[in-house]
């Protein structure tokens, strides 16, 4: 019964899937590999690694009838200006929606070196500090904020905990002073120490002075 | 009659053996610590990697705990536990990082410890059970490597696990008869079942958060015992004649590169993902249905078995990694008559391997695969 169940559930979303058509832009993920020599799969801008086609979640399959709803709206957004929620794709994906439009996003799958610039790099979404054109070019993740350029993000972040750096130095010099002088003091000990022992005349000495 | 005598000259012959090697009757806090003194001459700096690794533990330790207050050690969880931990959890991120980079680091440090001492021949008698008690650390470290890598479930850690637990089922086809089978079930036994799952998860994670740890206390307490016992070598041919007192002197200066080390590793972990240096889609969550992403490759500290695995025979590498181990083990018997000389330049060839295939593996991978 439950086998019945899953299987026309399945066929039902195989359907619907096959009826709602979902567009992946591969053209966007080849131009970022060759880009960036960085291997890249479809959750730049998908919910799913996959790609948007398939009953896993995030995948077209595995949608509610609220979920449609929103991709259907997000479908109609063809000028930019438009908020959308398309359960599909990632915030990066939906901010390009947002930004261009979905008839600008379809031109720029000819020229996908061309996205950078229409997106402009003032976005910044996953908020790491390096804009989300920049990420697109270097195929980091721009809705990730612990991936990025290693570089960038370690002279970002350099400069985002400056106070907590500081403080880090400052602590670390202070224990580095404090066990230099304890060191120090412990040297002068003993050499006060072997001064004595070497003042000490030996035994039997002072009968023959 | 006769086997007596000698059977008993064995038994004390063992005896003593052990005795010049465990003098137990030395153990007082006198001779450990205020008595101990540290050879002073140009390559003094070695006697300090064995306190950075012990320094790099005790920050996998801590935190190690602190992780263990949110990870989750099932399929289902893993992957987000360690995302909850990284994005939600207060100082989470740096944690993580601390954990993961002083894991690197603890490595590398063994590693220049492991050479260093070879080339000053430390092990020369009666160090034996301080080389033996290390090579055994070395590869403990090794295994905390390999079996924290699964812990995160991304799709990197389950594919590179796979392959590392492949190869250990592949030596059984060099194997004559019945020894055949023995890697095979070896693998079973660390997998736990038909394919890494959650039987593999949790063996993983019993193996990193409990055994070897448990391990780890018992030989470094073994290792650090004999190092005070006997002291430290005298590393060098040329006797300087020049000592400090261990305490307070040594342990001092120890005390600062560990804080000058601690720096540098808080800086690097609050300011450097370690997941920055590749390609995002390997730390996805596994998806067992999934397509495999490229660029599955172990952690940097295995590529100087991996790249050979991909370039050489199985038999040869497999060969070539047992007669090491046993050289390593047998050191203190087989470079008994060898100068520091021949023993440093060992060191420093093994050591110009480590650092080349580690840096251009893939460069070489690639000239010899016809990629380039």
């Amino acid at each position: 019964m439950r086998i019945g169940m899953w299987i026309s559930r399945s066929v039902a979303a195989g359907w619907v899937a096959f009826a709602l058509s979902s567009h992946a832009h591969p053209e966007f993920q080849i131009f970022v590999q060759q880009n960036s020599s960085r291997n890249v799969d479809c959750a730049m801008c998908h919910a799913h690694p996959d790609g948007p086609d398939g009953l896993k979640p995030g995948q077209i399959g595995s949608l509610s009838h609220e979920e449609i709803a929103q991709l259907q709206d997000a479908r109609a957004a063809f000028d930019p200006g438009h908020v959308v929620d398309n359960p599909l794709l990632n915030a990066f994906g939906n901010s390009l929606v947002e930004q261009l439009g979905k008839r600008k996003l379809l031109e720029l799958r000819q020229h996908p070196e061309q996205l950078p610039d229409a997106i402009g790099y003032t976005s910044d979404i996953d908020g790491d500090g390096i804009p989300d054109a920049e990420e697109y070019l270097a195929g980091t993740h721009p809705v990730d904020p612990q991936h990025g350029d290693p570089w960038r993000l370690f002279v970002i972040n350099m400069r985002r905990n400056a106070f907590h750096i500081v403080m880090l130095v400052l602590a670390t010099a202070a224990g580095l002073f404090g066990l230099n002088n304890l060191l120090r003091w412990f040297e002068l000990r003993q050499r006060i120490e072997d001064e004595a022992e070497d003042d000490v005349p030996p035994v039997g000495d002072s009968g023959r002075a | 009659m006769a086997i007596i005598p000698l059977r008993s000259g064995g038994w004390q012959g063992l005896r003593e053996a052990l005795a010049d090697r465990m003098p137990i009757e030395k153990i007082s806090f006198k001779t450990l610590i205020q008595k101990k003194e540290v050879p002073v001459h140009r390559a003094a700096w070695a006697y300090y990697l064995g306190g950075l690794v012990l320094f790099c533990f005790l920050i996998q330790l801590v935190t190690g705990v602190l992780l263990l207050f949110y990870y989750q050690p099932t399929v289902s969880d893993a992957h987000a536990s360690v995302e909850y931990i990284t994005k939600y959890v207060s100082g989470g991120a740096l944690i993580r990082n601390l954990h993961t980079w002083a894991a690197s680091a603890m490595i590398f440090f063994v590693l220049c410890h492991l050479l260093t001492t070879f080339a000053m021949k430390a092990f020369e008698k009666p160090r034996e059970i301080t080389w033996i008690s290390g090579v055994l650390l070395l590869l403990i470290t090794f295994s905390f490597g390999f079996t924290g890598y699964l812990l995160p479930w991304h799709q990197i850690a389950v594919n590179a696990t796979k392959v590392g637990l492949q190869s250990i089922e592949e030596a059984g086809r060099y194997l004559p008869g019945q020894l055949s089978e023995m890697p095979g079930r070896v693998r079973e036994l660390i997998q736990g079942e038909a394919a890494v799952g959650q039987a593999t998860l949790s063996r993983f994670y019993a193996i990193h958060v409990v055994f070897l740890p448990l391990a780890v206390f018992g030989l470094i307490g073994l290792h650090l015992l004999t190092v005070q016992l006997h002291g430290m070598s005298q590393g060098v041919d040329k006797v300087t004649g020049k000592t400090e007192r261990f305490f307070p002197f040594f342990v001092l200066k120890d005390f600062s590169l560990w804080g000058i080390v601690f720096l540098i590793a808080a800086v690097v972990a609050l300011c450097l993902p370690f997941e920055a240096f590749f390609s995002y889609p390997l730390f996805a969550p596994y998806d067992a249905l999934g397509s495999t992403p490229d660029g599955i490759k172990p952690e940097w500290y295995f590529f100087f078995i991996y790249y050979p695995l991909e370039l050489l025979p199985f038999w040869v590498v497999m060969l070539g990694q047992m007669v090491v181990l046993g050289v390593l083990f047998a050191a203190p018997w087989i470079f008994k008559g060898t100068s520091r000389r021949t023993l440093t330049t060992i060191a420093a060839a093994a050591a110009a391997y480590l650092i080349i295939i580690t840096l251009f593996g893939q460069h070489i991978y690639e000239f010899f695969k016809g990629d380039m």
